[in-house]
């Protein structure tokens, strides 16, 4: 909201500098963002909070500046003399719509002259105007008189030519289906119902509360107006302006609402002014339609609860005149209790607590302390939170660098990875960024998009991780939000799987990982896995396929995993429990063994753990070869060492060298192994 | 050749060679020594390499492996001879092939994405000021993101262009509300979950991405993170909220600051109030706040009688780009390696 210094000026006296005043305009409420000088006029820019309408018009400005500098505030009282015959007899108003206008009024005015506007009334507007648009001129003077009033009062006006509304007849109503509108910029726009239109008998001639239409407007051959001031819903026309794509000076102020009481006010102002500068004869009273103005009862401020609230006393006396000021009546309730009725145009003060706040904010809030002792509490780091910290840890240790991506995602990605549902992806009504209008399933396809950016910058080592939620669809009244760990990665399928294996060891949580085949086309068949803990789904593990990597257009070769983090924060231990360590000396025996290919390290593995029973401390794999001139054909030699240590004494080569064979009995027995020696 | 063949003639070179090492008496003697076990054409370690060749194929990483321990050895040994024999070290020489400013071994170690770094510090010093942080979901109905938070369904908040409302088909949602689900668009969501379901007092900060529609330009993102905080006690006041924003903006700044109040509207706080704190002899934004709305406390069975408290909330992205000096907070969400790996 532009204002004009030389126009507040018209209501109360401006003693201070021009900082003073924007500085304490900006902490009382009105927030200064800049100010331009135009002419020889200041145009200072405020915001205006949307529960302040009042302060879209230069008189509301200037109560705020008359209460904080204590200041008398003058506000004109028009009475414009009008003669018969009455306004009724020359024009009428049909409200067909009082949900979308609860209340229209018209005045009348004949024999005007149409002409430009004198000097002071341009350049008054010149200076709220012409910042936002340089290219702004006057129309006439009564159209500028409107516009005029609409900045002193903030009470949107419009001016019609009588004599182009058929009939003299106003009807105000919804627009029928595809009713077409031409709005005074001159475009065509197509009206559904649900917008309201200020019609005649033949067609709509304005759009209520948003723009004025063409035909009906004033022009130089004008003598007849129609002065329209009316209150239109705020809801309905923030729908038709939004609608419409047409937002207008009038349709900012009825979406914040007007001022009940003001726009009888607005139109009296409005005509004195036309009378004043363009002559004519104002007919006898005002046809005024729509529901009464309901008066607001009192709300009881109890004074203590501005100590309650606030955190000081403030003297019941500046109480009085700081809420009386603002235009409140008040008047003592009980003790320590004022009664508060609030003024028409200012229906956001309906409870104690909006008193509260109007009290703080003249009263100054730089008298609020900012040193009281506020009392010490506890606070608990969440299981969640030591978790993710533990992640981070080991994946930061293991060169991984954090990326972030967006939650929303193209539609071909959830497709492109089901490993978590089968289920389509949720899909929002608006797309987040181009294209993107899908929930992700997975957070693979955003880190493999992350990549080929840093490809495409020829980024040599690009190695990521993220941590975020992931949208499932299910059956239960919300999606499931599942946390999750991506990584994607220049390495191979076992750089990887460490990385998960090194998780789990930095999360204490030692069930044995288990992989499982899978068949997901993003990733390798072979070189790939689903991850299981007890049975319960991990994630998955795996090198990309070449189709994965031209669909997501990536040169070189990547490895993925994709962890449930929620499973990790189940079964993570975050506070490990000691155990006694056995205080004799480990020994090791290597165990090289020739197996069929299609045995997997994980049935050895179980095996050697099985049979060593509690002796065997640790059981590591070493190195595959494959010989098979020597070990015929689909076999391989598996090289193996195990860590023995008993907890009685000291284990010696012999005891070594017993556990080693009944081992190597059990391979042969179960596996049809066979040490080599 | 067998293995332990090979084996045991390496132990015998080594014990051999040091022996001779030990018995040397002169410089003369040791570099006699050394041409007959390391000389590079006709040294014995030389001979012992090359019989190496002959050993299994399967045995000769253990065969290498031994071979280089007896290498070592010896040339220990000879070492052990030349400080002994030239008297210590006195005859300390530079070797010039050693280059002491070739880089040193990268240790490796990847880099935390600066929004993460600026949230966990956000949360050190909020969780020090007795603030514990609280989860909630993203994915919201209208009554935790609207509703309870004093924004009725009239409110231009709850605009279809201004949330990213879920479509209602395959979401899974019971359709007995009108309202469908959306992507919260602050955190105060959490606040409100977590005042359902505890009672007071409550001294909670809430964390995490929240999303609101705009075109992506170099301030601007539909997707950010947002910190709030929310005490509500017996007898909390704006006092109390200035002083915690204070020694919060202390704590993250490092320096004495203050706080500066201005009067602000939202739905779920009355007063409303921005934030601002002083910096560098400025007036810095640093969020909105306010104490929380009777409404809200109505919303969700507490008694704004009884009860008090106030809420304030920041914009971590505006916090991290101010902090590291970042003037486009698309680079973010873009994860080029080399501009995280300069946080």
């Amino acid at each position: 909201m532009l204002v004009s210094w030389n126009w507040l000026k018209q209501y109360v006296s401006l003693d201070m500098t021009q900082a003073e005043l924007e500085h304490r305009l900006s902490m009382s409420g009105l927030n200064h963002e800049g100010t331009r000088g135009v002419a020889d006029d200041l145009a200072i820019d405020l915001e205006v909070t949307s529960n302040r309408p009042d302060c879209l018009g230069h008189i509301g400005v200037a109560r705020e500046i008359a209460v904080l500098w204590e200041q008398p505030l003058t506000i004109p009282d028009p009475q414009p003399a009008s003669s018969a015959p009455a306004a009724a007899e020359q024009a009428s108003v049909t409200l067909e719509c009082p949900e979308l206008c609860p209340r229209y009024t018209a005045r009348v005015i004949r024999d005007v002259r149409i002409g430009p506007s004198p000097d002071w009334l341009v350049q008054r507007l010149a200076t709220v105007f012409r910042p936002l648009n340089p290219d702004w001129q006057p129309v006439n003077n009564v159209v500028d008189i409107t516009n005029f009033v609409l900045m002193e009062s903030g009470q949107p006006l419009h001016a019609f030519d009588l004599d182009k509304i058929a009939g003299g007849q106003v009807v105000v109503r919804q627009a029928g289906k595809d009713e077409p509108f031409t709005a005074i910029d001159h475009h065509e726009y197509s009206l559904q119902p649900g917008i309201c239109v200020i019609a005649d008998t033949e067609k709509a001639i304005a759009l209520g509360g948003v723009m004025g239409g063409a035909d009906s407007e004033v022009s130089s051959s004008t003598t007849c107006l129609l002065i329209e001031s009316a209150r239109f819903d705020p809801l309905a026309t923030r729908n038709t302006a939004r609608a419409l794509n047409l937002h207008s000076p009038s349709s900012h102020r009825f979406e914040r609402g007007v001022d009940p009481v003001g726009v009888e006010w607005a139109s009296r102002r409005c005509c004195e002014l036309i009378l004043e500068i363009g002559g004519g004869e104002l007919a006898e009273g005002i046809i005024d339609v729509g529901e009464p103005v309901a008066e607001p009862g009192p709300v009881i401020l109890r004074l203590s609860q501005l100590k309650r609230i606030l955190g000081i006393d403030v003297d019941p006396d500046e109480v009085s005149r700081i809420l009386t000021a603002l235009g409140n009546s008040t008047a003592a309730a009980g003790d320590g209790e004022l009664a508060v009725t609030a003024p028409s145009w200012r229906r956001d003060l309906t409870r104690e607590i909006d008193l509260v706040e109007e009290v703080a904010r003249i009263h100054g809030y730089e008298k609020i302390p900012e040193d009281v002792g506020v009392p010490m509490a506890p606070s608990h780091r969440t299981d969640r939170d030591r978790v993710e910290s533990i992640v981070r840890q080991t994946l930061l240790a293991a060169s991984l660098d954090e990326a972030m991506t967006a939650s929303m995602v193209p539609a071909s990605w959830p497709e492109s990875f089901t490993g978590w549902t089968e289920r389509p992806a949720i899909s929002s009504q608006t797309p987040m960024l181009k294209g993107a209008d899908r929930l992700r399933t997975s957070l693979l396809p955003s880190l493999l998009e992350a990549r080929r950016v840093n490809e495409s910058l020829a980024n040599p080592v690009i190695e990521l991780f993220e941590t975020a939620s992931i949208y499932l669809a299910g059956d239960g009244e919300f999606p499931v939000q599942q946390w999750t760990l991506a990584i994607t990665s220049g390495g191979e399928y076992y750089r990887l799987k460490g990385i998960v294996e090194g998780l789990l060891a930095a999360l204490k949580i030692d069930i044995p990982l288990e992989v499982k085949e899978v068949d997901l086309p993003l990733l390798d068949l072979s070189r790939s896995g689903e991850l299981c803990l007890d049975e319960r789904r991990l994630g998955f593990l795996g090198e990309v396929s070449p189709e994965g990597l031209k669909q997501f257009s990536l040169r070189n070769g990547t490895s993925l995993v994709e962890l449930n983090l929620d499973l990790l924060d189940e079964l993570a231990e975050l506070i490990p429990q000691h155990q006694d360590q056995s205080a004799y000396p480990s020994i090791s025996r290597d165990l090289n063994i020739v197996l069929a290919e299609s045995v997997r390290w994980s049935q050895l593995e179980q095996l050697v753990r099985a049979t060593a029973g509690e002796e065997l401390e640790e059981v590591n794999y070493q190195e595959t070869y494959r010989d098979s001139e020597k070990d015929g054909a689909d076999t391989k030699r598996v090289l193996l060492s195990m860590t023995l240590r008993s907890r009685d004494g000291t284990m010696t080569g012999e005891q070594a060298d017993q556990l080693r064979e009944k081992v190597v009995l059990q391979i042969e027995k179960q596996l049809s192994g066979r040490l080599l020696s | 050749m067998a293995l332990n063949e090979f084996l045991e003639q390496l132990q015998q070179l080594s014990t051999e060679a040091t022996s001779a090492f030990q018995q040397a008496d002169s410089l003369e003697a040791m570099e006699a020594i050394r041409v007959e076990f390391l000389g590079s054409k006709q040294g014995r370690l030389k001979a012992a390499q090359k019989l190496m060749g002959q050993v299994a194929g399967e045995d000769k990483p253990v065969a290498g492996k031994q071979f280089n321990a007896t290498k070592q050895a010896i040339e220990a040994g000879l070492e052990d001879a030349r400080e002994r024999l030239s008297g210590g070290s006195s005859s300390r020489s530079a070797d010039p092939t050693f280059d002491n400013t070739l880089p040193g071994e990268a240790i490796g170690g990847g880099y935390l994405h600066p929004i993460t770094q600026t949230i966990e510090e956000l949360k050190d010093i909020m969780g020090r000021l007795g603030f514990s942080v609280a989860d909630g979901p993203e994915i919201e109905d209208a009554w935790h993101n609207f509703e309870a938070l004093n924004i009725p369904p009239e409110h231009p908040a709850r605009d279809p262009l201004d949330n990213f409302y879920l479509a209602t088909a395959g979401t899974g949602t019971s359709s007995d509300t009108d309202t469908p689900l959306l992507l919260r668009s602050q955190t105060s969501n959490v606040q409100i979950r977590v005042m359902e379901s505890t009672p007071p007092p409550i001294r909670i900060i809430s964390l995490g991405r929240v999303y609101r529609p705009d075109t992506a330009d170099a301030t601007h993102y539909p997707m950010f993170h947002q910190m709030e905080g929310l005490l509500i006690d017996s007898k909390v006041t704006m006092a109390d909220l200035k002083s915690v924003l204070r020694l919060f903006a202390t704590s993250y700044l490092g320096s004495d600051v203050h706080i500066r109040f201005r009067p602000s509207f939202f739905p779920f706080t009355e007063p409303s109030v921005e934030a601002d704190f002083s910096w560098n002899d400025k007036w810095v934004e640093f969020g909105g706040a306010g104490m929380v709305d009777p409404n809200v406390l109505k919303a969700v069975g507490y008694d704004p009688e009884v009860l008090s408290g106030f809420a304030f909330g920041l914009g971590v992205e505006r916090l991290c780009m101010r902090r590291h000096g970042v003037t486009d907070i698309r680079e973010f969400y873009k994860n080029d390696v080399r501009f995280l790996h300069q946080f």
